[in-house]
């Protein structure tokens, strides 16, 4: 078969993975929201549904290529800028840090449809030899990460090759870069498969639920950290350079081993940087053996890439139960686990149940930096929880899919499902006015009426999650499931419910200038808030 | 099932059209499940069996006529009528990233349903359908045959008066199936009402005590296997035979079929 030709049928299985990868873990789809408006066609059909996945996914991947690449070049922002404060050695190390974290996190999220091999099922059935089958499945595999491999190897290697004007130094980049994808599509697939395995397996094990929840917290570290190195690349850097290039330090002799900082350090050296010798020999000796590492990494992907092409994807051990006791709950309770559950169970969705440590964690790195917690400090950081929450609703409703149509077989009413939807939104948010009061604690407060912004914020975010679950479940109730895709834009909705009592906050405060009046008047509009939201609620 | 409801019909729809665009899916179709039937809904793809199975369910809203469940109306009366009714749809519809388990537990919990009795209920069900492998592993990675268990047993585990089966039998195998006929048949001698939608003449024939042919979305015959051959004046043809009859289908099979044979053996001669 020839190379273009089996591209070309690599649409096939490619579209099938994204499709679902994007059916499974919509919370992502709301990027289609702000894609071409939903067409005239019954959304409902299939071909439209694989049509709109494929369309999303190609905009999800150039959204997320161009932040991988605007991330890649943040590090180099100061060297760009002609200030020599900050070495090329840490520049480049954390650049590849980043990227590294932004590539696994996106391949994960797509890799993990990959790995059931089922992608490849209808492809199996063509009369195609097993090797061109092999092939096609690997250029599919590639169409996956393409636009972030590409992207991130040309930012790098350009940048180096513009502020190094050396050739060695530029290859050696381009080598390094292209090291830092291998390894970061090789701990993709590794993470998938491992995923994959155990969701298959399925049980109730403790070990089924550590790794569940393992698994989340390493991708809320990934994100957290990937976020935390592009927030304060000022103040990772020098404390970065100077033990990379301490003369004869312990620290900069071990760093020199650690993988990217070796690459860092032979650029540098390359480029006519001042580095330690023995840091040179240290960085040039684990460079080689990284190089080798990778080698075996891209071998190691493409033989399960090819495993995974003739449908030995991953091996099913199911537990068999040995009893068949099931636990009845009450209808709200029962909707809240099944809700958790069926969230829970995907890495994505799974990641907004540790929004509120995200969340938790922006408004701590916020306040850190004021000595006084302002009124100002806690509605914006009251704020960020808040925004962040309003995308809980969505990945509640949109982790229904197609099976709501079960759901609207049973004795129960919309409210319940709006009721169960709300309280898990609540519960997310809760932590952050808790870790505001933290805060309150360990930095004065302006007033200490303030200090009920956040409590209030709760009411507003029941609220908030009423509305925007109701418009939801209109467009399921018309039996447009995609139809949540297109319709991410109520999440505006929400986002003016939190915003109206803060602004009534912030002019109430303006009339008298007394926080106990604006708190107040914050909290009335609150109320007011809540009690349309359950008027609605109980109208429909 | 009380005394009362042992008098008049569990199910009644009564000149029911349901329009979609310019498509005309039901007909001013009526019909009456009595307790302890099994009515048996037959038609060819398209006849409309599964849009009236929705509109009994209350999940599609006619555009007119009247419908009757248990004495409930299903779009006002909704979640009465669903407390009564265990519903398999055509392609079984379950939450796919639970296991087994999470989903009885969702659907016990949502019925309301005693723990002793849903425990009791699931544990013969999911014994008789050889679940024990599955139990634990996520809907997604069964077969559509063990998926169909799983809708079935969710279906008869709070033991409703109706029970309304839209192909029941897709996928499952020979032993399974003969378990849900036995259920489906104990359930009607127990006083219970059973509409099942099925194109497969054998099991009408051998499962159902009354059959209602639709066509267009109108019952064009009605009544039991005798009654419909009498119809026909077919007397010892078989169901097969009095379904061609009655949607006039007949000559357009026999014609097809020659036509099949033709373009068959025309290919082996070359």
């Amino acid at each position: 078969m020839k190379l273009t030709e089996a591209w070309r049928l690599s649409k096939l299985p490619y579209r099938e993975v994204v499709y679902r990868s994007l059916a499974q873990e919509r919370g992502r789809m709301w990027w289609g929201a702000f894609g071409r408006n939903p067409s005239d066609r019954d959304a409902y059909e299939d071909v439209e549904l694989s049509k709109r996945a494929l369309r999303i996914a190609k905009f999800d991947k150039l959204v997320v290529a161009v932040f991988n690449l605007i991330v890649s070049v943040v590090p180099f922002a100061s060297l760009l800028l002609g200030s020599t404060a900050l070495g090329l050695t840490s520049s480049v190390s954390l650049s590849l840090i980043i990227t590294f974290g932004f590539m696994t996190l996106y391949a994960i999220q797509t890799l993990s449809s990959f790995v059931s091999a089922e992608s490849s099922a209808l492809l199996s059935t063509l009369p195609i030899t097993s090797n061109d089958f092999s092939l096609v499945t690997l250029f599919s595999f590639v169409r996956s990460v393409d636009y972030l491999v590409v992207g991130s190897v040309l930012s790098q290697v350009v940048l180096v090759a513009y502020l190094t004007l050396s050739p060695v130094a530029t290859a050696l980049m381009f080598g390094a870069s292209l090291m830092n994808s291998v390894f970061a599509v090789a701990v993709a697939l590794w993470f998938s498969r491992v995923f994959h395995k155990n969701y298959l397996r399925g049980g109730r094990s403790k070990r089924t639920t550590l790794f569940r929840g393992f698994f989340v917290l390493v991708w809320g570290c990934l994100l957290l950290g990937v976020g935390l190195l592009l927030s304060m690349p000022y103040y990772v850097l020098p404390v970065l350079d100077k033990a990379l290039l301490s003369v004869n330090t312990l620290s900069g002799i071990l760093l020199s081993f650690v993988y990217p900082f070796s690459a860092g350090l032979a650029i540098a050296k390359l480029s006519g940087s001042s580095v330690p010798l023995v840091t040179v020999f240290g960085a040039s000796v684990a460079m080689a053996a990284y190089a080798l590492a990778a080698w075996f990494s891209a071998k190691w992907s493409l033989g399960t890439v090819k495993r995974i092409s003739i449908g030995a994807g991953v091996r099913i051990d199911r537990l068999r139960a040995v009893d068949f006791q099931i636990k009845a709950r009450g209808p709200l309770r029962g909707y809240v686990t099944k809700d958790l559950r069926v969230t829970s169970r995907n890495p994505a969705t799974a990641f907004f149940f540790a929004l509120p440590v995200f969340e938790t964690v922006i408004v701590a790195f916020l306040a850190t930096n004021y000595e006084v917690l302002r009124a100002s400090t806690v509605i914006v950081a009251t704020s960020m929880g808040a925004i962040f929450t309003l995308l809980v609703p969505l990945a509640l409703v949109s982790s229904e899919g197609k099976e709501i149509e079960y759901a609207k077989t049973l004795p129960i009413t919309p409210q319940r499902m709006v009721s169960s939807k709300a309280l898990i939104t609540m519960a997310t948010y809760v932590p952050v006015p808790f870790a505001l009061v933290c805060l309150a604690l360990l930095k004065p407060l302006t007033s200490w009426f303030t200090i009920l912004i956040p409590f209030f914020m709760v009411i507003s975010v029941v609220s908030a999650s009423i509305f925007e679950i109701m418009l939801f479940l209109r467009s399921v109730g018309r039996s447009k499931i995609a139809g949540i895709v297109n319709d991410a834009e109520k999440i505006f909705a929400g986002l003016l419910t939190i915003l109206v009592p803060e602004a009534a906050y912030v002019v109430a405060y303006l009339i008298l200038f007394n926080h106990a009046f604006a708190a107040l008047t914050m909290g009335g509009v609150t109320l007011a808030e809540l009690w349309i939201a359950l008027y609605v609620l109980g109208r429909k | 099932m009380s005394g009362d409801l042992a008098q008049s019909p569990l199910i009644e729809v009564s000149g029911v059209s349901k329009r979609f665009g310019s498509f005309l899916a039901l007909d001013n179709l009526s019909l009456r499940v009595m307790p302890g039937e099994v009515f048996g809904l037959l038609g060819p793809n398209g006849a409309g069996k599964t849009t009236t199975i929705k509109v009994i369910m209350g999940l599609v809203v006619p555009s007119s006529g009247k419908i009757s469940v248990c004495g409930f109306d299903p779009l006002s009366g909704s979640v009465e009528v669903k407390a009564r009714i265990g519903y398999v749809a055509e392609n079984p519809i379950v939450y796919e990233s639970l296991s087994p388990r999470d989903f009885f537990e969702f659907v016990v919990s949502m019925r309301r349903i005693d723990q002793v009795a849903a425990n009791r209920m699931v544990s013969r069900l999911a014994d008789a359908f050889d679940l024990a492998q599955y139990f634990d592993s996520p809907i997604a990675t069964l077969s559509m045959g063990l998926k169909q268990k799983v809708a079935l047993i969710a279906s008869f585990i709070h033991q409703p008066p109706i029970l309304l089966l839209d192909e029941p039998l897709n996928g499952l195998d020979a032993r399974s199936s003969r378990i849900v006929k036995d259920l489906v048949s104990l359930h009607a001698q127990r006083g219970g009402a059973v509409l099942f939608s099925t194109h497969i003449m054998e099991i009408a024939e051998h499962v159902c005590t009354r059959i209602g042919i639709i066509d267009h979305g109108k019952v064009i015959a009605e009544g039991t296997l005798e009654q419909l051959r009498s119809k026909t004046e077919g007397k010892s043809s078989s169901l097969e035979e009095v379904f061609l009859k009655l949607t006039n289908e007949e000559a357009a099979v026999a014609d097809t079929a020659r036509m099949l044979r033709e373009a068959f053996l025309g290919n082996e001669t070359h």
